[in-house]
């Protein structure tokens, strides 16, 4: 028997990010009571680390004339290879101009339209004085239009910043550093979750008319990523725990073309969207050759693939950590730089001690983003279990198909929070309050099992520290930006084993009491193997080539067999898990051709 | 809420408060740099002290000196308490803080308290004797004989000048008008001079032959 | 050259177990090209004591959770490299706030609790329209209000105020900071004897005495003078205006 405390709310929300926020306001606004559980004070969640933008297609900047959300969803719908639901894409192009507003509204210090001219690639370009003041936006990857809607280089932040002053305003409630473990659900209906606190350890029961999960993604499955370290789908692993919740397509994995070498941290697309070129080890700008139309501004999956495969020819820059590129923004001047990328040439000669305003960043595609998660229909509940929700980068609502654009997830967060969060509100209207004590105890008793197996095996058992990295590298080796059939099946195989012997996770330091950070990672790392494994099998049973999924043995897209969607289950006690398919709603655009990528531009 | 700050009627307290601190302080430093100059006064002579010290004896402003003096220092010091580590574990925690961060300005918030509090002992011994024994030349030079009085004196003009000087530094500082590092430079000098100013009326006085002969 | 040994000396204290009394640690790694505290504190856990508590999350100095002493200067464990410090590097937890264990504090309830008493969101009248277009506002204000809004909520300068650490309700630079953002922006109508009930107090403005700690340690830059001098000043006006 366990103690616990119990708490009882109308809507839970787990995870503190732009999108768990926005889906929080949403519902208190309508009267409900709130709670959000967070590993880490709101303002420290990931979304704070999106510098670029959010598109929104406001067309106040004189290259984004003429913009709307036709163009937006024909840009996402390209962008996403014909993989996203179209219905939803649609509902997204037409809230983001609202959305950027209602931020806006919020305190949100967007970049605006200046009354000055300004050189770019060569052109002159004028601003329309009637639009002096109103919302910029900046050039991003596979867009017709300017459409990224910017503060400097600190979106996300000022964003996320914007939204918490009015989850505090609202008085909603914050339980910080509370990890939420496992869902209490009768596998028909989710009733809250089981959640462990960071600062003593102690289990708490959270009972909710309604659960929603905004846990983010998944990156640090990867050796090398973008992503902060807390990235780790925990919130995704649980709802795969459930073993009735399925993962939609968790093989659409995104790399961020310009990662800075090596510590990975993001150098935002915004560098190029201002004017940057990539150049190989002779300084020779090689974009154009590959995409002469879109050059650095394709989309993210086929920039990263056009480096990669521009280093497999022997062009890349040689360094201890693998070849390389170079980010050059050396021409935009130094106004620009220090104004509008002042976070990255921080972090450029912070981390890199490069003066982005002389020097060469060094840059490779690495792991940023994942479009897979815990299938949602377009309200956002969840398949396979009622009273729950999901939103943002946990979720596969499915905006974003094979590859998202640059500026569309942090549109997604405060988008999607805008619309799920209402249709969260309704819901909960109808929703009861209802508490089965048993099945509580079953839940507790089932975390509490867990812990007291790593304790008790302690130093006997397998060191989580080891297992970790040898995933990493499985991910990032085999399961990278090119793939094929024989190092899928290794992945595969390999991540099973691994999956085996994390059942069996010890304690090499302390004897795991209170925080003790070695058991909190410890009890993470099955379900991180679970999630490594939907996305291993995912991209080996998919045998074409769509948005950033690409199968070197099935280089084309396949639309007649594979014009669907992986979802993966992991039923109680399987070993892998089981992959079923469904049909992508498709409601205005027939798949085409995208305009840039290995099918349209040069091969 | 709180029912003594639900009593409080006016807000305004801190404000007034702080404003008191500073315009003290202000008058302070400007009392101590006059008196510094008139003190000097012997640099140029003998009779120039003299003139000043007759004018001062003339128009009784002695005693008027004095009862302003002791009212700017009580509002000095009854303004700033509010700010210092009034308890004694206050104090260790400040000191423990200035040691564990290394931080220069944090140190010289420490000597201040410190010269403060030297200041108010010093001073008072020093008005009391210039009370009680009025302003002359011989009366000067009799105590600058004195060699305990004579440490007595260099101290106390060490401990003003850093105080006034690191005080004033915090006001410009504090409001901000000025760029900081620049501002402690120039600061450093004009302090640097005063104290030059100090010691050599000092020396002035040691090696003073005083007119009419005799000591007082 | 072979690479250095570096020495670690790491404060440790669980307050869960008081019986344990604060000591510091001493670790020593080699050093590698490139290392910041992120990478050295992580193979410290990794491979010598996995019970070590430190918090770092997006290891880009974007997030502000890493903030501790690194040889007394209060700043952003992952920003800092190891080839910028001696071979030996004492690391402390950030002063001022709650002790979670070692050097993890908790920063997040100190500024939930500044931003709720500094009252940090616009305050309007105005009802959001969903249909209307956005209020224009010129790029030069809006560069200056994200000039005060960088703060990433780190507490260095917190952890480093003299004040802060005596007076536990004083709001410290950032909240000063904080109140200096929504003074700045024309769409919060608060008027200057609003914002004097908010910070025109020893809580706020006037308990600073102005040791400029905090804008010695600002690990992002922040021009945290500026920002308290301008407040001061203008709490000053509100405090002359007051009846």
């Amino acid at each position: 028997m366990n103690s616990y405390d119990i708490t009882t709310t109308d809507v839970l929300v787990v995870g503190a990010g732009l999108a768990g926020e926005r889906a929080a306001v949403a519902a208190a606004e309508a009267g409900h009571n709130v709670i959000i559980l967070s590993l880490i004070p709101p303002r420290r969640s990931h979304s704070s680390a999106a510098q670029g933008g959010m598109q929104a297609s406001l067309g106040n900047a004189a290259m984004g004339k003429g913009d709307n959300p036709d163009v937006h969803m024909y840009d996402t719908v390209k962008g996403s290879d014909w993989g996203c639901e179209q219905d939803v894409a649609r509902m997204f192009v037409e809230t983001a101009p609202i959305a950027v507003r209602e931020m806006a509204h919020w305190g949100v210090p967007w970049s605006r339209v200046r009354n000055e001219k300004r050189m770019y690639e060569g052109t002159e370009i004028v601003e329309d004085p009637e639009k002096v003041g109103l919302i910029n936006a900046r050039n991003f990857g596979g867009t017709a239009k300017w459409r990224t809607c910017y503060t400097s280089d600190g979106a996300g932040h000022t964003l996320l910043y914007a939204m918490d002053s009015i989850v505090i305003k609202l008085g909603i409630t914050v339980h910080d550093r509370m990890e939420a473990i496992e869902l209490i659900h009768d596998g028909e209906r989710c009733y809250g979750v089981v959640a462990r606190s960071l600062r003593d350890g102690e289990l708490h029961v959270y009972i909710a008319k309604t659960t929603v999960i905004a846990t983010g993604g998944f990156g640090r499955l990867y050796a090398a990523s973008t992503n902060a370290i807390i990235n780790d789908g925990g919130g995704v692993a649980m709802a795969l725990n459930s073993g009735v919740v399925p993962l939609g397509n968790m093989e659409a994995i995104q790399f961020h073309p310009t990662g800075m070498v090596p510590s990975w941290i993001l150098i935002t697309e915004g560098a190029r969207g201002e004017g940057g070129h990539l150049l190989d080890k002779d300084g020779y700008r090689f974009m154009p050759d590959y995409e002469p139309k879109y050059k650095e501004l394709a989309s993210r999956d086929v920039v990263s693939r056009r480096i990669m495969q521009h280093i497999r020819a022997g062009h890349g820059v040689e360094s201890p950590y693998g070849p390389h590129v170079w980010l050059d923004i050396r021409h935009l001047g130094e106004h620009r730089i220090n104004t509008y990328l002042r976070e990255i040439s921080t972090i450029a000669r912070t981390f890199a001690g490069i003066d982005p305003v002389k020097e060469l960043i060094p840059v490779r595609p690495t792991q940023h983003y994942t479009m897979g998660g815990i299938r949602t229909n377009k309200d956002g509940k969840v398949y396979g279990l009622d009273n729950l929700f999901s939103l943002g980068e946990s979720a596969c609502w499915d905006l974003h198909g094979f590859n998202r654009l640059g500026g569309n997830s942090l549109a997604e967060t405060v988008v999607a929070g805008r619309i799920v969060g209402k249709k969260i509100a309704e819901y909960t209207n109808d929703a009861t309050l209802e508490v089965k004590s048993n099945l509580i105890q079953e839940h507790v008793n089932k975390v509490s099992a867990r812990m007291d197996a790593i304790r008790a095996r302690g130093k006997n058992g397998e060191n989580w520290v080891d297992i970790r990295k040898e995933m990493q590298m499985t991910l990032e080796l085999d399961v990278g930006i090119f793939r094929t059939g024989e190092h899928l099946q290794h992945a595969v195989s390999k991540l099973s084993d691994l999956y085996e012997r994390a059942q069996n996770v010890g304690l090499m330091g302390g004897g795991g009491q209170g925080a003790d950070p070695e058991l909190v990672n410890a009890m993470r790392l099955p379900g991180m193997l679970k999630l490594a494994l939907t996305i291993a099998r995912g991209a080996l049973e998919r045998k074409e080539s769509r948005g950033s999924h690409f199968r070197e043995d099935y280089p084309k897209r396949d639309d007649e067999n594979w014009l669907k969607r992986t979802l993966a289950y992991w039923p109680e006690g399987a070993k892998l898990p089981e992959l079923k398919y469904e049909s992508i709603t498709i409601t205005e655009i027939p798949p085409g051709d995208r305009g840039y990528g290995e099918s349209s531009g040069k091969k | 809420m709180y029912l003594q700050k639900a009593l409080t009627k006016s807000i305004r307290t801190d404000f007034i408060v702080e404003m008191v601190q500073m315009v003290s302080g202000l008058l302070l430093v400007l009392f101590l740099w006059t008196h510094m100059v008139f003190v000097a006064s012997i640099l140029l002579g003998q009779s120039s002290f003299g003139a000043l010290a007759g004018f001062m004896d003339k128009y009784e402003l002695l005693p008027v000196t004095v009862v302003v003096l002791i009212f700017i220092f009580a509002a000095h010091i009854g303004a700033i308490m509010r700010h210092l580590p009034a308890r004694w574990a206050e104090q260790k925690v400040a000191w423990r803080h200035a040691k564990m961060i290394r931080h220069k300005d944090t140190w010289s918030w420490l000597f201040q308290i410190v010269t403060g509090f030297g200041i108010l002992l010093f001073a008072f011994i020093h008005i009391v004797a210039v009370t009680y024994g009025g302003i002359s030349v011989s009366l000067s030079k009799g105590r600058i004989d004195n060699p305990g009085f004579l440490i007595f004196y260099a101290i106390l003009l060490l401990m003003s000048e850093y105080h006034a000087s690191v005080g004033l530094y915090r006001i410009f500082v504090k409001w901000g008008f000025v760029n900081r590092h620049r501002l402690d430079r120039v600061l450093g000098v004009v302090t640097l001079l005063m104290l030059v100013i100090g010691f050599v009326t000092l020396g002035v006085f040691l090696t003073l032959k005083v007119a009419g002969g005799g000591v007082a | 050259m072979s690479p250095r040994e570096l020495t670690f000396h790491i404060f440790r204290y669980d307050p869960e177990t008081p019986e344990v009394k604060p000591h510091t640690q001493t670790f020593k790694i080699p050093e590698e090209p490139a290392m910041t505290l992120f990478v050295a504190l992580n193979k410290i856990r990794d491979e010598q004591d996995p019970t070590l508590k430190f918090d770092f999350v997006c290891r880009a100095s974007i997030c502000g959770s890493c903030g501790m002493l690194i040889n007394g200067k209060a700043s952003l464990a992952c920003k800092t490299l190891t080839k910028d410090l001696p071979s030996d590097i004492t690391l402390f937890p950030l002063p001022a706030f709650k002790l979670l264990g070692d050097l993890s504090v908790d920063t997040g309830t100190w500024f939930r609790d500044m931003s709720v008493r500094t009252e940090s969101w616009i305050h309007t009248d105005k009802v959001f329209d969903e249909t209307a277009q956005e209020e224009k506002m010129d790029d030069d204000l809006s560069l200056e209000i994200y000039e005060a809004e960088r703060c990433i909520e780190c507490g260095c300068c917190v952890g480093v105020c003299a004040t802060a650490n005596i007076r536990p309700n004083f709001i410290g630079a950032t909240g000063i900071n904080r109140v200096s953002r929504f003074m700045l922006d024309p769409r919060d109508k608060r008027d200057e004897q609003e914002y004097f009930e908010v910070v025109g107090n020893d809580d706020g403005i006037f308990g600073c005495v102005g040791l400029m700690a905090c804008d010695d340690s600002c690990p992002i830059g922040v021009p945290l003078r500026g920002q308290l001098a301008y407040v001061r000043r203008k709490m000053a006006v509100a405090g002359w205006h007051r009846k």
